[in-house]
């Protein structure tokens, strides 16, 4: 045989041996598969003591390992439940909404999953989810009790049958605040603002003395992000129920309306574009990539803008580098004339737990196991977890330890936000200097938040109309207008085609999921 | 030889846009190699251009020091070696034959295939397909349902057809069956295409991720890019699990910057050891005339 | 010896594309195929009587026409440039160079993109030395598709040259030494030579380009697009994807899928009769 032919030889022979070994990979692989399917007896019946294993599926849970079955984390869980929990989680960075559709299709579906993308909503219509209206009180009793009623009833009023199909996101204090730069007002000699006029001469004044020192006319007075996003500050004085950029549903004269076709729409975005004009809003907003806007905000070049508290260690840190100086508060929101202004809460009603009906048989269990992350005993483990795998402790105080892919996840199921809550969490995660900056932020974000009428709306009412629910006529007309190329009567046309392209409908379910829930 | 005046200039501006335009293409990699060695404070304020503020080893040390990280450099070679080999074996042998005149279904065949390439397959049937066949959880998921792609077997096989007949008739002449006839004279004379296709092929494995992410559960057998995703995830998701106090000289933005670098340099390379077969006149000498 | 290509066609490509069926019913992910109900052709008048229809489809056809024109030329071009390279090292460097735009994804290229236009950016502080007002590019719906077409090019335009480069590399060279020796100069050589020898691979990679004609590929146009540009940049994937992956829509994304698919085959079977008479088509 020739010298290449040998090789050929040699080639496809490796290229064979490696696809026989591969397979049979596959085939033990295989196996692995098929004991999911043993363990699911209700009876236990598994390894070791009589444990359920429950399968929980939670995205967006960040770097880390998965952890198995001898985790000391799993197992302090399943010593105090009886239960023992198997992640499931999608790979950071992909769509979960796309890997849960893939689960369901393929009938490898958990026992209790946090849905993405209203996967909750397909499960309750096609019959696909457990009631929970029974077996709260008596098998979470303390998910049951810490999720206030209002909620629950949010709850009821997303299915059909009105029963309760899934456990709530509870978030009582407001995320999002307006955020000001005090230190610059200090400079400029002004007083906080307290009616949109005083607002906009404040925002002249950051713009034309130079507050941040450097002899440069670079400031931004106020700015957002790509979209017209987190731009909300500018919404929330004039009444609109806005979050992240887009409208929200709120109570206008009377009825629960779309807040993008109010009057109040109009009037905010008459003033925008008014700030747009005189370059007090960053002519750059709509521009304005993630990573750029928290430049800006870092550089020192931002006067006012709209964030979450919770995350402003990291901005500040860079902003005290240049500016030492440096002091951030929350500015209560000036008045506009004829408008009564907010700044919109979601606190409940959006689906967090739902229990699949392919697993109805394991829900007490899987209820044991969420109610084990509600039950204050535990509150403290939930939040450190174990110690030298998850924190470690300095000075007495534990620390958590930086998230790793090597570092085991540790799940946490409980999402309820409380005052206390929050407090902790600052004082777990802000420098000592910091702690009080933000909490007075909080304070005066509270004065000012106010749960908006659809809290908890389910994404059903949007069913057929995709871009109605992605809001893209409104982000049309909002940039186009701001940025001065259509006039601001062309926000009537807006108005009209919103309602004729299916907003009409969109507003009639609405408003008949509003009664509903109000009974 | 001699050059003619007008020849000259224009040798020296095609050299002149050439090099304006690669630097265009170098920069972007310059800026990000300049973060991965900047401060974390530098990075997210945007100082840094082509060069690092701040410098600190913090952002590498960190990436090299992880274990989980080299196990999935270490898949992403196995399958980029593997799947590369499979594939190209696989091209060729489909290639081959749709070349030749003699195979008289050849048009159909052609058009049974390119059906496929134009017809796309829902995500859902597709997954189910590879899941009946076994292939959950291994890595041969991330090889054998792509294992050919068409667009790089056409090419094989346009090549293959720009072959003279002579070629092959000689050889029938001399005895050889269709096999001897693709591995000792048509592969040897196509060392361009096959370099390149496998380049292709390389890249593409190199680079998986979709397979990746639908088939693959168990977190060791994650190929580097879906490592790498989790640093590049926006920091606001993140930020409920993960703040902790601490003085750290790296952030999600220096990461972000040095595991694309650490992703793609590798691949890069690759290319300038297949230029030299890029070498004119491959196929001299190979016809008596 | 086609045997084990055949059947990876039939095991991956063709029982998975028995699936498309789900465009004809209103699949129910907890049902499966089998048991969703059947609608025909409903989801299919969904998508003709949306009424942004007619814009993104005129955006997709618009963007890919000019990519047909502009785009798919440039790798060419730029192969010949490097043909005319004398020297071994540039060359190669060069070539190293070009083609690392490729690696970066989407998401990278059209953040640069955002930066190399703002206001602070290269073009507009070239802008002002010569005392020109900046431009806000990214949010003028002119210049949305120029610079859809110029970024994509900047992106590939190295990477596609490898095909051409080893095409060209296949080339005789007694057919250049017998052309210099009747007198015939580059340029003649290139025009007269070069091209026609790399024709039947332009042909292909034609061909092969033009089935997928509607399918211009989200991600380039997901990270350009702002809400100013909508109008001349949303197209069917960016359409498909607030359809599908916001709404969970499988069979209207199916749907839309295959008609692009049906109308890229089209074109592909008027293209390959052409090529059959001047060349070879693919079949």
């Amino acid at each position: 045989m020739s010298k290449r032919n040998l090789k050929a030889v040699t080639l496809t022979l490796l290229a064979l041996i490696l696809l026989i070994a591969g397979c049979a990979n596959a085939g033990g692989n295989g196996s692995q598969q098929g004991s999911k399917n043993t363990t699911s007896g209700s009876d236990g019946g598994d390894q070791q003591e009589e444990y359920v294993t429950i399968r929980v599926f939670k995205s967006h849970m960040g770097v880390g390992s998965i952890p198995d079955r001898d985790n000391p984390h799993v197992q302090y869980v399943a010593q105090e439940t009886g239960v023992i929990y198997e992640l499931v989680t999608v790979p950071p960075g992909s769509e979960a909404s796309e890997y849960i559709n893939l689960m369901l299709a393929s009938d490898d579906v958990p026992d209790i999953l946090r849905p993405i993308g209203g996967v909750e909503q397909t499960l309750i219509q096609q019959g696909g989810a457990v009631a929970l209206d029974d077996l709260l009180p008596v098998y979470a009793p303390h998910v049951w009790e810490s999720i206030p009623q209002e909620a629950w009833d949010v709850v009821r009023s997303a299915s059909d049958d009105g029963k309760i199909y899934y456990v709530p996101k509870v978030y009582l204090i407001p995320e999002r605040a307006a955020l000001l730069r005090k230190d610059w007002l200090d400079k400029v000699n002004m007083d906080l603002p307290t009616t949109t006029e005083e607002y906009k001469e404040m925002l002249r004044a950051f713009r034309d003395q130079d507050p941040n020192g450097n002899g440069k006319p670079d400031e931004l007075p106020t700015t957002g992000r790509e979209g017209g996003k987190w731009m909300d500050h500018l919404f929330a004085m004039f009444g609109v129920a806005m979050w992240e950029g887009v409208p929200e549903w709120d109570i206008y004269e009377g009825e629960i309306q779309y807040a993008g076709v109010t009057k109040n729409m109009r009037a905010a975005i008459q003033f925008i574009r008014e700030l747009y004009e005189e370059k007090l809003l960053d002519n750059e907003t709509f521009l304005n990539k993630g990573d750029v806007w928290t430049a800006k905000i870092n550089n020192n070049l931002v006067g006012s803008w709209y964030h979450l508290p919770a995350n402003l260690r990291d901005r500040y840190t860079a902003m005290l580098q240049t500016a030492p100086d440096a002091y951030v508060i929350g500015m209560p929101l000036p008045k506009a004339e004829g408008f009564e202004g907010y700044i919109t809460q979601k606190s409940m009603g959006e689906p967090e737990w739902i229990i699949p009906k392919s697993s109805e048989d394991k829900a007490p269990y899987a209820l044991k196991l969420l109610d084990f992350f509600y039950n204050p005993d535990y509150f403290e483990f939930g939040r450190f977890g174990i110690e030298g795998m998850h924190h470690e402790v300095v000075d007495g105080k534990k620390v958590l330890l930086p998230a790793d892919d090597n570092r085991p996840l540790a799940l946490g199921m409980r999402n309820l936000t409380t005052q206390e809550d929050m407090d902790l969490r600052i004082e777990q995660t802000f420098p000592e200097e910091m702690q009080q900056i933000v909490k007075d932020i909080f304070e005066v974000s509270k004065a000012d938040a106010r749960r908006i009428a659809g809290d908890g709306l389910p994404s059903t009412v949007y069913a057929g109309f995709p871009d109605i629910q992605s809001h893209k006529m409104f982000q049309e007309y909002l940039t186009k207008i701001v940025i001065g190329e259509w006039p601001i009567e062309k926000f009537d046309e807006f108005v009209e085609r919103w309602y004729a392209s299916g907003g009409a409908e969109v507003t009639k379910r609405v408003q008949e999921w509003y009664a509903k829930m109000s009974k | 030889m001699k050059l003619s005046a007008s020849e000259k200039l224009f040798q020296i501006f095609n050299y002149v846009i050439l090099t304006i335009a690669a630097s265009t293409m170098l920069f972007p990699f310059l800026h990000l190699l300049a973060m991965s060695f900047s401060s974390p404070v530098a990075a997210d304020s945007k100082e840094v251009f082509l060069w690092p503020v701040g410098f600190t080893f913090g952002t590498w040390e960190h990436i090299l020091q992880n274990r989980g990280l080299w196990q999935s450099f270490g898949i992403t070679i196995w399958v980029t070696v593997i799947g590369t080999l499979f594939s190209m074996i696989l091209s060729v042998l489909t290639a081959y034959p749709l070349s030749r005149q003699e195979f008289l279904v050849r048009k159909q065949v052609m058009l049974f295939i390119v059906i496929t390439m134009i017809f796309n397959a829902p995500l859902i049937p597709f997954f189910l397909t590879v899941r009946e066949l076994g292939m959950m959880n291994t890595l041969w998921s991330l090889i054998i349902p792509g294992a050919i792609s068409t667009y790089n077997m056409i090419i094989i096989r346009t090549f293959f057809m720009g072959l003279p007949k002579e070629l092959d008739d000689s050889a029938k002449i001399d005895g050889c069956n269709e096999f001897r006839v693709l591995f000792q004279i048509f592969l040897p004379l196509s060392k361009p295409v096959l370099a390149t296709i496998s380049l292709f092929y390389a890249v593409g494995y190199w680079n998986i991720f979709q397979r990746a992410v639908l088939f693959l559960r168990n977190q060791e057998l994650w190929p580097l890019q879906m490592k790498l995703r989790a640093y590049l995830t926006s920091p606001e998701e993140l930020a409920q699990v993960n703040l902790f106090l601490g003085d750290y000289d790296f952030n999600t933005t220096t990461l972000k910057a040095a595991t694309i670098i650490f992703a793609t340099v590798p691949i890069l390379l690759v290319y300038p050891y297949l230029q030299k077969y890029f070498v004119k006149g491959s196929m001299l000498g190979s016809l008596k005339e | 010896m086609i045997l084990p290509g055949i059947i990876f066609y039939i095991v991956f490509k063709y029982i998975p594309l028995a699936g498309s069926v789900i465009a004809f019913q209103n699949y129910q992910i907890l049902k499966g195929i089998m048991n969703s109900p059947w609608v025909w052709f409903d989801n299919f008048k969904f998508i003709f009587t949306y009424q942004d229809f007619y814009y993104v489809l005129r955006n997709t056809a618009i963007i890919a026409t000019y990519k047909l024109i502009f785009q798919f030329p440039a790798p060419i071009i730029l192969a010949l440039l490097f043909n005319e390279v004398r020297l071994m090292f540039p060359k190669r460097t060069l070539q190293s160079l070009f083609y690392l735009p490729h690696f970066l994804s989407w998401v990278i290229v059209g953040g640069i993109v955002f930066e190399v236009l703002s206001s602070q950016g290269i073009v507009n502080t070239i802008r002002n030395w010569m005392g020109f007002e900046p431009i806000l590019y990214m949010q003028e719906e002119r210049y949305f598709r120029g610079i859809v077409i110029l970024s994509g090019i900047w992106k590939e335009i190295g990477w596609g040259t490898i095909v051409y480069l080893a095409a060209i590399a296949g080339i005789n060279p007694s057919l250049y030494e017998a052309a210099v020796m009747d007198g015939a100069n580059r340029w003649k050589q290139t025009l007269y030579i070069t091209l026609p020898s790399i024709f039947p691979t332009i042909l292909v990679l034609f061909l092969l380009n033009i089935g997928n004609f509607l399918e211009l590929g989200f991600e380039q146009i997901y990270n350009l697009l702002t809400p100013m540009t909508y109008s001349v940049g949303d197209i069917i994937e960016t359409y498909v994807y607030r359809a599908g992956i916001l709404q969970g829509q499988f069979s209207v994304t199916t749907a839309i899928g295959i008609f692009q698919s049906v109308i890229g085959f089209i074109l592909l079977w008027i293209f390959n009769r052409l090529a059959n008479k001047t060349g070879e088509g693919l079949w």
